[in-house]
């Protein structure tokens, strides 16, 4: 036998000898045991080490003995594709079978001709292996003298092949082609298998496949030409419709504005373009156009007094102008007004809205039927139709007949209608007409309403329809004083049919009927004069608030201009006529608050005859000068529209008329035809943030936000709070503020009931320290601020309370001032008796209301007002309203009516600030005032900061928790760990008024700088008892300063409080 | 790029008795090549080479052997490697040496080249293996590592082997 002498000899070693069992194991069975990566690893980083050395060979060793092991009746299952099964020929060896693993790709080779031989191998083989997997299970035994030449070159050649497959498969979690060098990349590498070099092109390939699989499926089964397509989108449209309404220019908005979906609709929120300032000056030099489509408007159709008398029950004379105020029950002036529950009056607020009544037809002799259209946000309707129901008695859908079988007819309408869409494609949606937009808007409904429930309510007592019109008409609302020039350059009046034709052979028969009669005719025709007049008017705000003008246009988008442009006033033309100035006086005149969008009938067929978009462009292209004015005669449309002016800042001194305006009201069906137009004069829109800002700057509370006191206010406070929980909790606790530090004890909330609560206790506690002064003093020396209040004390004790309130004010320890002021607030629980237990939860309706008393409001309005200006404003007023002189004596039956009362207050910055969301509004102490008076920039006292004994305790607990835990060795500790996020007050609130330095009066509830004033200004609410008692303890040239703190700051900035009626 | 580079050493263990190569282990390994550099180059040498240095790879049935070793002392570990005259385990001892085979930079180098030693060992093996049933199987095996690769193979060892390494 000859040894190759080039190998080390040893282990060559001799062939194999009979009785000894060789060390030769199975290719497979080297590479068997992968190794595990080190256990200390993360699980993400153990299965990426695992990933990228899954092809690197392991180490092989003989470990814990190696030999012969007897593994009778024990098959190995390795798993793989074939098998082979090979008889044993010793008879001392191993298993009786053994599943062959992997080396399977043996050549049949013609040379191989001994079986035996072939066997014999395999069996060595075989047991090998079973010898090795028997090494685990610790069967030692004798490790082998020599090694056959076959074993050796087995053990090569798996060997090589572990290495084969570390070198050539690629094992890291690179792509195939990063591992090439960078010159030899190309660009399209990464998708382009063929620019790959051919050796590494199949790998990639594999790699391909997999990247695409694991992609996410493809939900869209068409193509994107079949899904643009007409029909499909329409369809997609309608689909995506069903949860939330669209507004009918919402497509238009979609390609523009942040949506947001909110009370059922589909809304912008704010363009995306940068356009804060834009469209400030938008509303101020220009003309900001919004879609209010999503307002709701609910009809009452019945006689007048039967009207009036139900309506008078859900709101007071206290408030302002109701329901039946002169100007506006003619039809002239579109009024505005705070609805109530019945009976409630100052409680149970159900929302503000605006109504218009119906003019009344020529001759008023006899009792017709009136209409009257109450328009409310989508977040009051549910509540406010509930209520008039009620009130009106409307209890059963009463058209049975006519309204429930239409209802339900819809759905097969609808199913009707698309089977004919399906195969017609050539309509569009808009002429989908009679079918298409009425079910979609009904089947849709406004999101609020179930589809299958009736719209309208008949009452059998009164006579009375209430009817529900959502999302009947458009209303847009151009705000600036350039309004009216856009609406007079993009709406033309309609022309009169001077020769009578056949009704039949035109589309618009109404409007043929409607040139037959001369009294609508001349109606028309003065419309059309006032009309004219408009555009020699510099600004809205010129006329009389709440102008109501009926129009009768042409179709808009005939006179669309080539290019968009701004339309200016033309002031020059009617400057100085005699008319004009009767307008600004006197306004519109009743014959001409007519319209025909009042008649649903006429409304319906204008909808339905509205020239298509696409027809109107084929006409267009058919013209025979390109670009001339298309001249549709008697095709042309005739529409019905309602202009409504909208009064801007009413209240206050400077600005008046601000942001004044004018409403548009169209018939569903031509939003977007009456849109473009008014953006081709150059109207800028906005979206829901800049109707906050509108309101803001006009100093009225919005919708719903600044109504805390109905059920969409509380609702709408609810979410506002979640949202801002939700914000404030993504950041870590070192990235926001602690607001237990800052001495706010809640940021995102508005506690209006605990507010007005705890001035109510405050004031009978001091109540019952008056009448008892013996027991007085411990109650002023308990309670910093206190000082404040007490006018009547004489000096002496009230600069020793000033005293105890500094000392007090050093430590500053929240948890003290709350047990002192527990027994105070004890007592005011005994004494006020009722109530106050059920008002814990806070906010419930029924625990405050806002005070919209105009007499009482005025009062406060001039009580509010430095003496030294109240010389020149408020001394007419108090002759006016025989003026009371602010004492304790005149406020005590304010106080004793409006207990738990907030006041909307406007506030204005001195100097310094910004005032934000939440702000605190809080009195000023003697000394904060004294400061300002020696200088005049004295920026404003600070908070000292507040100890977070919540932290602590947490802290305590956690090691407490820890310690237990050692001890008990994972017990879980029955101590509940303090809830809440950190940094925010967990539990019930303690008394909120008294807990910082500066006592609270009320929160602000918008609030930034104002580009109209150039210094910080918010609005917001006081308590009436806290402003009352602040105004009485401050100097009177100094009445009406606050302190206004942020929720994230220690520094107090004055404010000047302003009451504007 | 900026990494630590490293030389690897592709040794083959070469021992009279069969029974070492059951001793062979990676723990062993490490704490012989530990000793035997710390013999030969003193504290320093130990210190200098036990930065880094892992056995990347070890077979017990074919005795190769991976080590890993910074670049800048691997000469102080190559050195010592001769040194190493037995392989002590569960108090048996048995008399080996370290053959290296080859240096290299990274491990595909080395285990490229292993694949081509090995190969290599094969071929030569089956030149000179007279006996039929002997020659079937070893046949048998240089197939199932290569199929088609062995003339390739052999054209390419030769050029290969130049740029390896010395064997001692």
């Amino acid at each position: 036998m000859r040894s190759p002498s080039y190998l080390p000899c040893t282990l060559l070693g001799r062939r194999r000898l009979e009785g000894v069992e060789p060390a030769a194991l199975g290719p497979e069975g080297l590479w068997l045991c992968r190794g595990t990566p080190a256990l200390e690893m993360s699980n993400a980083r153990e299965k990426k080490h695992a990933k990228k050395m899954r092809n690197q060979p392991t180490n092989v060793t003989l470990s814990s003995g190696f030999g012969a092991v007897d593994e009778r009746g024990v098959k190995h299952h390795n798993g793989n594709e074939k098998s082979f099964q090979y008889q044993k020929q010793e008879s001392h060896s191993g298993a009786p079978q053994h599943q062959q693993p992997k080396s399977t790709h043996v050549p049949s080779e013609p040379c191989m001709n001994e079986q035996p031989c072939k066997s014999q191998c395999r069996g060595e083989k075989g047991k090998g292996q079973a010898g090795w997997r028997g090494g685990h299970q610790g069967a030692a035994r004798e490790i082998p003298k020599y090694i056959t030449a076959s074993t050796f070159a087995q053990a090569r050649a798996a060997e090589v092949n572990a290495m084969l497959k570390a070198v050539t498969q690629k094992s890291s979690n690179s792509l195939v082609f990063q591992t090439l060098p960078r010159h030899m990349r190309r660009r399209a590498m990464s998708h382009n298998v063929k620019r790959l070099p051919r050796r590494l092109r199949e790998i990639a390939q594999k790699e391909a496949e997999k990247t695409e699989h694991q992609k996410k499926e493809h939900s869209k089964n068409k193509c994107r030409k079949a899904r643009r397509c007409h029909l499909n989108l329409l369809l997609e449209f309608n689909r995506r419709q069903k949860k939330n309404v669209w507004l009918e220019t919402h497509i238009w908005h979609a390609k523009r504005f942040h949506m947001v979906k909110k009370w059922g609709y589909c809304l912008g929120e704010s363009p995306t373009v940068k356009s804060y300032r834009a469209s400030y000056r938008a509303m101020t030099k220009h003309c900001l156009l919004q879609d209010l489509s999503y307002y709701c408007c609910l009809e009452l159709n019945g006689k007048e007094e039967e009207i009036l008398k139900a309506l008078a029950r859900m709101c007071s004379i206290d408030t302002g102008l109701t329901f039946a105020a002169v100007h506006c029950l003619s039809g002239k002036r579109q009024g505005s007004l705070v609805l109530y529950r019945a009976d409630k009056y100052p409680e149970e607020m159900l929302g503000p809205i605006t109504f218009i009544w119906k003019p009344e037809g020529g001759t008023s002799t006899t009792p017709v039927n009136r209409k009257l259209w109450l328009w409310t946000h989508p977040t009051l309707k549910q509540d406010i139709l509930t209520e008039l129901k009620l009130v009106c008695q409307c209890v059963q859908p009463p058209e049975a007949a006519a309204s429930i079988p239409e209802v339900v007819l819809t759905p097969h309408e609808e199913k009707s209608h698309i089977k004919q869409t399906e195969n017609c494609k050539k309509r569009k949606r808009e002429s989908d007409g009679e079918k298409n937009t009425n079910p979609v808007k009904k089947i849709v409904g406004d999101g609020t309403r179930n589809p299958f429930q009736p719209y309208s309510w008949t009452s059998s007592t009164t006579g009375i329809v209430v009817s529900d019109f959502t999302m009947e008409m458009n209303r847009y609302r151009l705000i600036g004083p350039l309004s009216h020039s856009i609406l007079t350059e993009a709406l033309k009046t309609a022309s009169v049919y001077t020769e009578v034709e056949d009704a039949e052979t035109v589309p618009h028969s109404w409007w043929v009927e409607a040139c037959k009669n001369p009294d609508s005719v001349s109606v028309h025709h003065r419309q059309e004069a006032f009309f004219e007049l408009l555009g020699g008017i510099a600004s809205p705000a010129e006329f009389p608030a709440g102008t109501v003008l009926g129009l009768t246009v042409g179709d808009p988008r005939v006179n669309l201009p080539q290019k968009k442009a701004k339309a200016l006033p033309s002031l020059e033309k009617c400057q100085d006529n005699e008319k004009v100035r009767q307008l600004r006086l006197e306004g519109v005149p009743v014959e001409c608050a007519h319209s025909f969008i009042w008649n649903q009938d006429i409304c319906k067929s204008v909808t339905e005859n509205k020239i298509s978009e696409k027809e109107l462009n084929q006409m267009r292209s058919e013209l025979m000068v390109p670009g001339s004015q298309l001249n549709l005669g008697h095709r042309e449309s005739k529409i019905p529209i309602l202009l409504i002016q909208q009064p801007g800042k009413v209240t206050g001194e400077d600005r008046l008329g601000w942001g004044s305006g004018w409403d548009v009201l169209l018939p569903k069906g031509w939003g977007m035809a009456f849109w473009i137009p008014f953006i081709y004069r150059g109207a800028r829109v906005g979206g829901l943030k800049e109707a906050l800002i509108h309101s803001r700057y006009k100093g009225a509370p919005s919708i719903p936000d600044d109504f805390p006191d109905c059920p969409a206010g509380i609702l709408f406070a609810r979410e506002q709070e979640n949202n801002l929980l939700e914000k404030y909790k993504r950041h870590p606790p070192a990235k926001r503020p602690n607001y237990v530090k800052h001495g706010t004890l809640s940021p995102f909330r508005c506690p209006w009931g605990q507010l007005t609560r705890d001035w109510e206790s405050r004031i009978t506690t001091r109540a019952e320290s008056l009448v008892s002064p013996s027991c007085s003093w411990a109650n002023v020396k308990s309670d910093p601020g206190r000082e404040d209040l007490c006018v009547v004390e004489d000096e002496q004790e009230s600069k020793l309370s000033c005293e105890a309130e500094t000392l007090k004010d050093k430590p500053g320890e929240p948890e003290e001032m709350m047990d002192t002021d527990s027994p105070g607030a004890a007592v005011a629980g005994d004494t006020t008796g009722e109530g106050v237990c059920g008002n814990d939860s806070g906010g419930t309706k029924g625990t405050f209301c806002v005070l919209r008393s105009r007499k009482l409001l005025k009062l406060l309005a001039a009580w509010c007002h430095p003496v030294a200006r109240r010389n020149r404003v408020a001394i007419q007023a108090s002759r006016m309203y025989q003026q009371q002189e602010l004492t304790r004596a005149t406020c005590l039956p304010i106080l004793r009516d409006y207990p738990r009362s907030l006041v909307w207050v406007s506030l204005s910055l001195l100097k310094k600030g910004n005032p934000e969301l939440h702000t605190m509004i809080c009195i000023p102490s003697k000394d904060d005032i004294l400061l300002l008076n020696e200088d005049r920039l004295y920026g404003g006292p600070q908070e000292s900061r507040h100890s977070d004994p919540f932290k602590a305790k947490a802290r305590k607990q956690k090691e407490k928790k820890t310690e237990k835990e050692q001890k008990q060795g994972g017990q879980h500790c029955a101590i509940v760990c303090a809830e809440g996020t950190p940094g925010l007050w967990p539990g019930s609130l303690p008394d909120i008024t008294g807990h910082c330095s500066r006592t609270l009066l009320g929160f602000v509830t918008q609030g930034d700088f104002s580009l109209a004033a150039g210094c910080g200004e918010a609005l917001g609410f006081v308590s009436l008892t806290g402003l009352l008692e602040m105004l009485l303890s401050q100097p009177a040239d100094k009445r009406g300063l606050v302190l206004l703190r942020t929720p994230a700051s220690l520094q107090y900035r004055f404010a000047r409080i302003i009451i504007d009626i | 790029m900026v990494r630590f580079k490293h030389r690897y050493l592709l040794c083959e263990l070469v021992s009279e008795d069969p029974r070492c190569r059951a001793c062979l282990e990676e723990r062993v390994l490490f704490g012989l090549v530990r000793d035997a550099i710390a013999r030969v180059h003193g504290a320093f040498g130990a210190a200098a080479c036990a930065v880094a240095f892992t056995v990347k790879y070890l077979n017990a049935y074919t005795g190769v052997v991976l080590l890993r070793c910074r670049k800048e002392f691997y000469q102080l570990l190559w050195s010592a490697l001769p040194f190493i005259t037995y392989l002590e385990n569960k108090g048996q001892r048995y008399a080996c040496f370290f053959n290296t085979l080859h240096v290299g930079g990274t491990i595909r180098t080395c285990q490229k080249f292993l694949i081509q030693y090995n190969r290599r060992q094969l071929l030569i093996l089956l030149h000179n293996c007279p006996d039929g049933e002997e020659r079937e199987s070893i046949k048998k095996s240089v197939m199932s590592c290569s199929l088609e690769e062995p003339q390739e193979d052999q054209l390419s060892g030769g050029g290969s082997e130049e740029d390896a390494t010395e064997m001692e």
